[in-house]
């Protein structure tokens, strides 16, 4: 590792001490064990702080208060929630409705970050123009300004209750929300859906078997169309078999607002709308430069191979542009889920907002309650990490 | 003889035919080849045009220019225009935050100051372009943090800014040497002195008595000048997000590069330690960060010891800066071939002087583009101060709406301040992309 | 180098004994600058002019204290600070006093380490909805969308008083009353609640304020009042006396223009009041004319009201029937004796 030093008559007079002081290994171990010992007595200095201010200020810092009744409202809940109960409930509904955002978001903006991607490379002047001063606005504005703006510029500004836009079916769209039909389970409905299991395993099943018989001997099978026939008309006729098995609860206006079916509020509209936007700039121009990393010569060497212009896609230029791609990919998709914490600024009750936002506020217990957030997304960001660093290892060239 | 000679003049180039060339051709070309880019031509055109037209309508078209209250704008025109002159009273706030008025001046001239530390980047003939960027990023703080803050300096401040006063003489003095003289300033008061062959030893100690008379000179005009203290509580506005944003990435710089390189060492507690860090800080929003900066910082310090808010939520900015500048700076590290390194071994260089000399200047080379970007990402985050109650541009903008004459005035002031954002974004990301383009150069783009 | 200075800052710090600033009073005085804590401004209570002064009711009760101390009411320096860490901030010691409508409740006052000084405003939380909605009571509001302040006492009232009435509700949340307002003015909700007081102001900021009505229901208690570390009696006494002090003046007549008259007064109670007789500033470690002071550069209660959110200013809030009037007049703005 390091040099060696030139060993001058000086070195040499030295005693075994002064040697071990130049050993690599030697020295390598004592700068570690200082910098550990750094570190931990630093620790331990913060901690002893923390300890005494709090027992100082009679301030607590346990979890005693995770079963107290937390007794407000929340404007959106995937879990069931009433006013009363436990702030414990409140975390739970708050990771399922950031979980929900950046699910959701991150579908979006990836099939927005592709379209807008390829429409940068497009040949039409204005569709490219439009593309780009799309990317350079969105691009350059903070993500916080673009959700409020999208809430009060859009979402605000639609009609009333009493005037709602009905789109077909019990569609509704309004200034209080997105009202949607609810799907209501009746008998039958667990089969359906193991009908439903069984033909996706079938067709993944099927996919496996075209590829290996591809590699083998090289004959195709269309195995994407196949899989998707399988899977859409087999539940599909099972649906009709069982009878439909799925009801539907259609919102309809009683009283001040929709009731029934599922409601979608704006500030989730907003976030959304927002949240997929910005980061579908960034996608996109991921996807850009992906695709022109690949070197016009292996286009060129395909179409000398007489290739068509799918398989050139789908076997020369994808498997290159997604090594590029990917990486950075993720950490957008790990910047979503960071980046709907400013569903604060909207009052969309994610986790941020409802967890250490209202709950600190209304319970005080400032130190527990960042401490499970900050917990909550080391959590997240950790664990897609992990998943992406072992496929990337995957698909990264091996260097010697 | 030669007069027969005859020149060969070749026929001058035929145009090209009508339909190829002029506006009608390009638009023929560009934006109507065939139907389906015809109709995606209209619809972008459509697009574009509603969205332009609304947004015109309402800022300029119908907007307010003149009134005294939030209540006559909305008489005159109701919401269908903007209330502009509550943004007009507000605006100095806006750039300023609640500096003192009469105080203004000073953060003028400290950015001016650094503008001018940076003009010489510019110049083509200043060759120590570098040194002169290091010392923007070293020595300039110091005397900026007199200039926005003022009050009582003591000893060690006082040389402290000197210091930085004095790098601002010799970067000019540079400057001006090397595009007039074309060498530096210390070769070139050798040559005045007349002493251009005298020993190295000798030209060396009068450039140092050179520098020490220029710092004993700043110590003395920094002795003599006082400013009124202006506590950071009145910092706000554009001003306080240029601070927070440019402490962060001066201080992210020399801290990402330590950490990626700690991440990358064979060391095994140096690494995980750092790649600890790095994770812990990537991982969760920098709201959340900010939060736990601002509630715990004073649980985490010994009983007594005051924080102020603008320094905890500068603490909490250069730590995610930096755990992000280490990854960018890794991503140049592993950019680097194994080649350069092993070279560097052979070669005999230590580690140290394989990082300094060989690795790094590679990789800086490389990541221009990535911090610029991440200088921009930075600089957006900072709106995120004003959720923790800092007076920044969001705030500022805030309250606006709650100022009793402009009461409810919001989606104006929001407004502005988006502009503002995007006019600093937009201008460094443009600058990025012909860095880019500039650096690209002479590198196989292939 | 670094990690040895390190190193030994921490191992120097563990042996070091911590110390408490219990005598906040002391700690103000030798700094010279009281450390006053409002809220992001908010017209009529800590309103923020564009020249960096901040100025209301509660503001006015910093620089009461201010005088009270120093003798001068502008040795304030006040932190705005967002409501969700108010009561850190206060428990960290960054501020001296927290001055910001804050409602006074068990669960604030006994289990986060703070303390309730007194009342200075009482408010109560109301609706406001649109007048063509056709909606005339609270209890009419059943399934409705509300729009509501967060981190408040305000969200909570709201819960409790459709589960007391079996009623449901969306709550539509945010900090930033301005987003609230847009949303209501946008029809994102049909009511808007928050304090009775704050509901004036907002409407009469309204494109047109008679197309919103406020219904007659008041759904909470508000006690608003300034709030101290827990733990320092001697600092809330200073607080508590100062603005009893104002409301006694009030009560006896002595405002800020007659102050000085009154000083050489015989009556016995504004001897008492204004440090003539006894020697009540003594107890409270400041000197005994005190309030002759506060009064003179801040006033009196009613001064204040009127100046601030009175009937004659754009807040509007009138004064006479509420229960912020004297309690010889009705209300129960009551304070103990000076004596």
């Amino acid at each position: 590792m390091t040099s060696i030093p030139e060993l001058s008559d000086k070195t040499k007079q030295r005693g075994k001490l002064s040697r071990a002081i130049y050993d690599a290994r030697i020295r390598s171990a004592i700068i570690q064990a200082l910098t550990l010992f750094t570190v931990v007595a630093l620790l331990f200095w913060l901690t002893r702080n923390t300890m005494i201010n709090l027992q100082a200020r009679n301030l607590s810092a346990g979890f005693g208060f995770l079963d107290v009744s937390a007794g407000f409202g929340i404007g959106f809940t995937l879990i069931p929630y009433k006013e009363g109960d436990t702030y414990l409930r409140v975390f739970a509904v708050g990771i399922m409705n950031t979980l929900l955002v950046a699910v959701v978001a991150i579908a979006l903006s990836t099939v927005f970050g592709v379209l807008v991607g390829l429409a940068r490379l497009s040949t039409n002047w204005i569709i490219a123009a439009v593309a780009r001063s799309y990317v350079e606005i969105i691009r350059n504005t903070p993500l916080l300004l673009q959700i409020i703006a999208w809430y009060f510029g859009v979402f605000n500004l639609l009609p009333r209750p009493r005037q709602s836009m009905e789109i077909t079916g019990g569609f509704v769209l309004n200034n209080r929300g997105f009202y949607l039909p609810g799907p209501v389970v009746e008998a039958g409905f667990t089969l359906w859906l193991g009908i439903l299991a069984v033909s996706v395993i079938g067709a993944i099943a099927l996919y496996i078997w075209a590829a290996r018989r591809l590699e083998r001997t090289g004959q195709s099978f269309p195995a994407i169309l196949t899989g998707l026939g399988i899977v859409i008309l087999v539940p599909l006729l099972a649906f009709l078999v069982l009878g439909s098995p799925l009801s539907w609860d259609m919102p309809e206006l009683k009283g001040l607002n929709y009731v029934g079916g599922i409601t979608v509020p704006p500030s989730f509209c907003a976030l959304i709308v927002a949240l997929s936007a910005y980061t579908s700039c960034f996608i996109a121009e991921i996807i850009r430069s992906g695709i022109q990393s690949v070197s016009k010569g292996q286009l060129e060497a395909a179409g000398a191979l007489n290739l068509p212009a799918n398989w050139t896609l789908r076997r020369v230029v994808m498997p290159q542009a997604m090594r590029v791609i990917i990486p950075p990919l993720i950490s957008q998709y790990l910047n979503v889920t960071k980046n709907s914490s400013l569903a604060i600024a909207i009052g969309f009750p994610d986790l941020v907002s409802v967890w250490m936002n209202t709950s600190l506020n209304q319970s005080g217990r400032a130190i527990p309650i960042v401490a499970m957030t900050m917990g909550f997304y080391c959590a997240v960001s950790l664990s897609v990490s992990a998943v992406m660093n072992i496929y990337n290892k995957r698909v990264q060239l091996k260097e010697r | 003889m030669t007069s027969d000679l005859q020149t060969f003049v070749p026929r001058p180039d035929r145009p090209p035919p009508a339909d190829s060339a002029g506006v009608a051709a390009w638009i023929r070309k560009n934006l109507f080849s065939d139907i389906p880019n015809a109709l995606m031509t209209l619809l972008g055109a459509y697009i574009a045009f509603t969205v332009l037209s609304a947004v015109l309508n309402w800022a300029l078209f119908n907007a307010v220019w003149s009134a005294d209250t939030r209540r006559e704008c909305l008489d005159a025109v109701g919401r269908a225009g903007a209330c502009w002159p509550g943004v007009a009273i507000w605006f100095e706030n806006l750039i300023y935050g609640l500096y003192p008025k009469d105080q203004v001046w000073r953060i003028n001239v400290g950015f001016l100051a650094l503008i001018l530390w940076m003009v010489p980047l510019w110049i083509p003939r200043v060759t120590s372009k570098i040194g002169i960027g290091l010392s923007a990023v070293m020595l300039y703080p110091f005397l900026a943090s007199y200039f926005f803050l003022g009050g009582d300096k003591g000893v060690v401040w006082t040389g402290l800014i000197a210091l930085g006063l004095t790098g601002f003489v010799i970067v000019w003095a540079t400057a001006l040497t090397e595009t007039l003289q074309a060498k530096t300033a210390g070769a070139w008061l050798i040559d005045a002195l007349g002493r251009a062959n005298a020993e190295e030893k000798m030209q060396t100690r009068i450039r140092l008595l050179a520098v020490l008379a220029i710092f004993l000179l700043a110590c003395l005009a920094v002795w003599s000048v006082s400013f009124t203290e202006v506590r950071t509580r009145f910092w706000g506005g554009l001003f306080l997000t240029l601070v927070i944003s440019g402490i962060g990435i001066t201080f992210s710089l020399p801290a990402g590069i330590m950490l990626a390189l700690g991440r990358r060492s064979n060391m095994p507690v140096i690494a995980s330690l750092s790649t600890i860090f790095i994770e812990l800080f990537r991982s969760v929003p920098l709201i959340t960060i900010l939060f736990m900066f601002n509630t715990m910082l004073p649980l985490f310090m010994p009983a007594g010891t005051e924080v102020n808010q603008l320094l905890r939520a500068i603490v909490a900015v250069c730590l995610f800066a930096s755990a992000y500048m280490a990854e960018i700076i890794r991503g140049g590290l592993q950019a680097i071939p194994n080649g350069q390194y092993e070279a560097a071994h052979s070669l005999g260089l230590t580690y140290w002087q394989t990082t300094s000399q060989v690795v790094l200047p590679q990789a800086l080379k490389i990541m221009i583009p990535a911090i610029v970007g991440n200088f921009i990402g930075l600089f957006k985050d900072t709106t995120l101060v004003s959720i923790i109650g800092l007076f920044d541009l969001m705030n500022m903008a805030r309250a606006i709406g709650e100022d009793t004459n402009w009461l409810g005035l919001f989606i104006e002031p929001f407004f502005v301040v988006s502009l503002i954002y995007f006019v600093f974004c937009f201008a460094m990301s443009s600058y990025s992309i012909g860095l880019e383009k500039k650096l690209a150069t002479g590198r196989d783009t292939g | 180098m670094k990690r040895i200075l390190l190193t030994g800052a921490a191992l120097a710090a563990l042996n070091a004994t911590p110390v408490f600033a219990q005598e906040t009073l002391a700690t103000v005085e030798e700094r010279g600058i009281l450390n006053c804590q409002v809220g992001l401004p908010t017209p009529g209570f800590y309103a923020l002019a564009e020249d960096g002064t901040w100025s209301g009711m509660d503001v006015d009760l910093c620089r009461g204290v201010s005088a009270a101390i120093f003798g001068d009411p502008d040795k304030v320096e006040y932190q705005s600070v967002t409501s969700a860490v108010r009561f850190t901030a206060l428990a960290n010691a960054e501020s001296d006093m927290l001055s910001r409508t804050t409602t006074w409740t068990a669960v604030r006052d006994t289990q986060l380490g703070l303390d309730f000084t007194t009342v200075n405003f009482y408010d109560g939380q109301g609706f406001l909805v649109p007048a063509d909605s056709g909606i005339t009571s609270a209890l009419e509001l059943d399934g409705g969308v509300i729009c509501v302040l967060t981190g408040t006492t305000t969200e909570l009232n709201l819960a409790d008083y459709f589960r007391a009435n079996e009623m449901s509700f969306t709550p539509v949340t945010n900090e930033n009353v301005n987003v609230l307002v847009e949303t209501y003015l946008g029809g994102g909700c049909d009511a808007y609640t928050n304090d009775k007081s704050g509901l004036a102001a907002r409407r009469s900021a309204f494109p047109s304020p008679d197309e919103h009505i406020l219904l007659p229901e008041t759904v909470s208690k508000e006690p608003l009042g300034p709030v101290v570390r827990q733990g320092d009696d001697a600092w809330a006494n200073l607080v508590r006396w100062v603005i009893f002090g104002m409301i006694n003046a009030e009560e006896l007549g002595v405002s800020s223009e007659n102050v000085d008259e009154m000083a050489t007064s015989t009556d016995p109670n504004i001897a008492r009041l204004l440090g003539s007789e006894g020697n009540i500033g003594e107890g409270l470690g400041v000197k005994p004319t005190f309030m002759i002071d506060v009064i003179k550069m801040v006033g009196n209660y009613g001064e204040l009201y009127e100046k601030h959110i009175g009937a004659n200013t754009p807040i509007g809030i009138p004064r006479e029937g509420t229960l912020n009037a004297l309690w010889t007049e009705g209300g129960i703005i009551y304070a103990p004796p000076f004596r």
